[in-house]
This record gives structure tokens, sequence and C-alpha cells, in this order.
């Protein structure tokens, strides 16, 4: 991977800056670093490997060297706080769309921002906010995206839920193509976030998902739903349509879709 | 007493913290009760286009405590990670800008700053419970 590279296919202002990383912690923590010292919008940190990658509540990332995808993004939206779950819906379309046209895999998007291939997970964003006096100060947007990486690398317990762009296409993707193509994308749906043309953004979300019209079960905190994805709402919340015929609001979860 | 001199008492009394008065007189009892206003004390903090979150600063008897609410719907998270401290206890002494909490909607993971210096009083909500857009979060007294 050359920064050179990468700087050159760059046609906005999402990735304009790139501070580039032998390995780190998380990309998302010194992102948030550089963010909290007044770094702009639109500034990115990449890193080759990490050695404490994470998802949701401190989850680990399978993060190795030399064959994946990490980086971070810091944004400055000036939104409403409770419009931020808009960040993610952003950074789903812009992965999704930017993959399925570099590798042809029908890459779709599972409640709220998983990458999937074939029910198997691809890719994963975590967006990270700091708000404060009811303002957003600035949003982390954390992608991991597993391109050249075989079965055998991923640990036991995720080998059967996770897969990579070489696992499905058969043959090994250059990461710099991959980022370059992800980064002008996200420029692009950051664009259409800035000017709120929010069902824009939805209904791209709503076509390249696999999660609506499915049987899935949600988990939150200690309660588990069950029932019909029916539909998103204007923040981008899941609408379950329970066995009893009530719908539910869901604003975070562990999701999985039944079969 | 005269209806004249209740009326300037209770004119009297608006000018102060007072909120309760007893007075006997003559075989006379009076005592006049004032609601504690807050509306005068509601600070507004931030004017986006519709958004009427205000910070409610309350003035009781010596305290002033600040609520912190949630600026999004969403999951409260006292820590990082189930594992993890949390963030701030009662009797937390926190700066202005520390992190008091996360709440979580739709993987995008939304730390809450204080906003002034302070000590943490209470936390109003559980860890890992639902909250809604503008629900108490911690009362917190500046410092």
């Amino acid at each position: 991977m050359v920064i050179e590279d990468i700087k050159a296919g760059i046609k906005g202002d999402i990735g304009r800056e790139i501070f580039f990383y032998e390995t780190v912690g998380s990309t998302n923590t010194i992102a948030a670093g550089l963010a909290e010292k007044g770094e702009a919008e639109g500034v990115v940190v990449i890193a080759d490997s990490q050695e404490r990658g994470r998802g949701r509540l401190g989850r680990f990332w399978v993060s190795p060297p030399g064959v994946n995808i990490y980086m971070s993004i810091i944004l400055r939206p000036e939104i409403e706080p409770k419009d931020a779950t808009l960040i993610t819906i952003m950074a789903a379309v812009g992965c999704t769309s930017a993959l399925r046209r570099l590798t042809g895999l029908n890459v779709t998007i599972k409640w709220p921002n998983d990458l999937m291939v074939s029910d198997k997970k691809i890719g994963g964003i975590l967006t990270e906010t700091k708000t404060a006096h009811k303002r957003i100060i600035y949003a982390i947007t954390g992608i991991g995206i597993n391109v050249n990486m075989d079965q055998d690398a991923f640990p036991e317990d995720i080998k059967e839920v996770a897969t990579s762009v070489k696992m499905e296409t058969g043959i090994p993707h250059s990461r710099t193509e991959i980022i370059i193509e992800i980064l002008n994308a996200i420029d692009y749906w950051y664009r259409i976030l800035k000017e709120m043309r929010r069902r824009m953004l939805l209904s791209e979300w709503q076509y390249l998902t696999s999660t609506l019209g499915r049987k899935v079960r949600v988990t939150v905190g200690k309660e588990t739903f069950t029932g019909l994805a029916e539909s998103i709402d204007d923040e981008g919340m899941l609408i379950l349509r329970l066995p009893s015929g009530v719908l539910q609001k869901i604003s975070a979860g562990d999701l999985t879709i039944l079969r | 007493m005269e209806i004249e001199d209740l009326k300037e008492l209770i004119e009297l009394l608006k000018e102060t913290d007072i909120t309760e008065l007893q007075l006997e007189k003559d075989g006379t009892k009076v005592r006049i009760k004032r609601e504690k206003i807050l509306s005068s004390m509601e600070i507004p903090v931030q004017k986006f286009g519709g958004l009427q979150e205000k910070i409610t600063q309350e003035t009781g008897e010596e305290t002033r405590l600040i609520t912190v609410t949630s600026p999004i719907v969403g999951t409260f998270y006292r820590s990082p990670s189930p594992e993890a401290a949390s963030f701030v206890e009662v009797g937390s002494r926190v700066k202005k800008g520390q992190v008091l909490c996360i709440i979580e909607a739709m993987k995008l993971m939304n730390e809450i700053e204080s906003e002034v210096d302070g000590i943490v009083v209470k936390p109003l909500v559980e860890n890992g419970q639902p909250v809604e857009y503008g629900e108490p979060l911690f009362l917190i007294e500046p410092a």
C-alpha cells in the first residue's frame, strides 16, 4: 500500500489528507486523538494492522497485517445529534456501492451497517461521535474490510460467519483501489447527508440491504425480539413487526437473520 | 389584618427566595406558600431548528444541579465495554469535556461530554437501558 497512490485517486474532500501507520492500537482511537487536536473533516487514518481493532461494545476486530483495510475518517457534520445515525447509513451505502462496483460481488447491508456477502460478514463499520451542548463535535467512522484474508486466518469462533473479497472471488484484490473507491463513494454520499437529502440516502440503503422483509432476531441488552424486519424510519432505526402484530422500534442491538 | 396588607406582603415575598411564610396577629393566622418558579431559571443552550432542548438549572436551598439529557434515542452505557469500569460514579469529580457515558444507536457510539466542571450527584439511568430523546441521564453539581 502506497499512500501517494491512494491520494492520486482521491476526487473529493474525504481522504485529501491521509495519516498512514504500519501498526496502531485502533485507527478510531488515533483519528479521535487527531480530531481532539483540531484536525479537519475528511482526514483519514489508515493502518496496515491493528493490535486492538474493535467493534461495538469493545468487541475485537481481527486485524492482521498485509491483507485487509482498516481506516477511520474524521467528520464534522453540522447536523442535529438525533440525525447522527444517518452517518452510519451513509457509510454503509458508500462502502457497499464501492465494493459492488470493484469486485462484482453481491455485497448487501445487514441492519444497520454490516457488510455481507451470502450471509457472511465481509466488512464492518463503527462510528464514534462526541457530543456536547446538543452538538456533534466530531464523528469518527471506522471501516474494516476483509480483502485478501484466507479462511484459516480467521479465529475459530468467526470462521463460519466471516469472509473476505478473496475468499468470495477466488482472486486477490488491490487494497489501494478499494480504499480509493470507498473514500470517493463516501465523499459523494456524505455530501448528500450534509444537504440532508434524507430520502435519497435512506432509499439507497433500502436498495442495498438484505435485512428488510426477513425474519430476524434482535438482542437489545437483556431483551430479545423476534419478528419481521419491516422497514426503517427517518433516522434509520429498524421497525420490527412482532408476532402479535405490534410494531417495535429498535435503536441498537445484535441482529441475526433467521431462515 | 387588611387585604391591602396581605397584597403588600405577597409582593414583598416575590422579591425574595422565601417560599413559605406563616404569620399570626391578633388571633388571625395567615400562611402564604409559593411554588418554586423554575421557568425563569431555564437556560436555552443551543438554538437548532425546532430543537427545544434545555438544561434546567434547579435552584434549591444551596445546590443548583445540572441535568444532563440524552441528545438521541438509543441504549445507555456507563462504560466503554461490558468488562470496563464505568466512566463516572456517584461523587466522581468531572471536568468540562469529560466523557460521562455512551449512548448507542445503530452502531453509532455517542460519547456524552460533561458541559461543566462538577461532581456527579446521581446517574438516572441503569446500564444497558434504552433512553429516549431528551431523557435525563445524570445530575451534576457544578463546581
